[in-house]
């Protein structure tokens, strides 16, 4: 009986240095899985789709080198960065009049805070300044927002207050947050299955 | 010419390393650069070792679209730090 034999490579004693290149290719797929950062783990993933084009090309398949080149390299990535900008962001709305200036020490220094524990996570902070109150409440209640700061009509020892409407995103700040300027409170919006 | 192939895929690895290692993002970018350059070179080596032009068209290619991606990359990298 005989077997049909697949050769895809030919690997003489000249061609030894394809053992190199294609060590290459898991050395960095393992880079990109322990990465924690997942803007770093995208550009490791670019360096990946570049090692894997170059194993496929010396391997002689050069239509697939160019499909990983395009699609994998450029076209991957770059999406998967707009997704993830996007994805990957805590929007806090404020008041316009409270905006962190020189003299709201205050708030600078809660939007400080904010920053480090949402920089620890990955995340980005966006501030989004509203006119008034009444337009803030309604950015919440619309999900324009994932959360409200604003100054306490009536300061007691917290001067601002802060509403999430995320749970998850409560869950951190409840743990990390520990400054004494804000009161932290967890809003249940109703979802639209719910709604209808 | 086969030495020549193996120091570059020995330098190959000097920007996997930095790239592993270094938490500055601009540093990865630099790296991701850098191989991408030398994997395309790498191509362009073994396309003229066995004499075959198709190799060598995927590795042209391939010079011109890493830096186009690297480029996109950066673009969306640099807004992303302006917010």
């Amino acid at each position: 009986m005989c077997w049909p034999t697949v050769r895809v490579v030919e690997v003489t004693v000249n061609d030894s240095y394809l053992y190199a290149i294609i060590l290459l290719m898991p050395l960095t797929a393992f880079m990109v899985i322990f990465q924690a950062n997942p803007y770093h783990a995208l550009v490791i993933r670019g360096i990946l789709g570049a090692v894997s084009a170059l194993v496929y090309a010396v391997l002689g398949a050069a239509d697939v080198a160019l499909t990983e080149a395009l699609v994998g390299t450029m076209l991957a990535i770059t999406l998967y960065a707009i997704a993830v900008r996007s994805s990957l962001v805590l929007r806090l709305g404020i008041l316009r009049e409270d905006e962190p200036e020189a003299e709201n020490l205050d708030l600078k220094r809660l939007i400080a805070d904010l920053h480090s524990i949402t920089s620890k996570k990955h995340l980005r902070l966006e501030l989004v300044p509203y006119e008034d109150r009444h337009a803030l409440q309604q950015a919440l209640w619309k999900k324009e927002i994932h959360a409200t700061c604003s100054r306490l009509c009536q300061p007691e020892e917290a001067r601002y207050e802060t509403t999430i409407r995320v749970e998850y995103l409560y869950e951190i700040l409840k743990t990390e947050l520990s400054s004494p300027i804000t009161s932290l409170s967890y809003l249940n919006l109703p979802t639209l299955e719910e709604k209808h | 010419m086969n030495l020549i192939l193996i120091a570059t895929i020995a330098a190959l690895v000097i920007p996997m390393y930095e790239a592993a290692q270094d938490n500055d993002i601009w540093q990865k970018m630099l790296a991701f650069s850098s191989i991408a350059t030398k994997a395309s070179i790498v191509i362009l080596i073994v396309s003229v070792l066995r004499d075959d032009w198709m190799i060598g068209v995927v590795g042209v290619i391939i010079l011109s679209v890493g830096n186009a991606a690297l480029m996109l990359l950066a673009q969306i990298l640099k807004r992303l730090n302006e917010l």
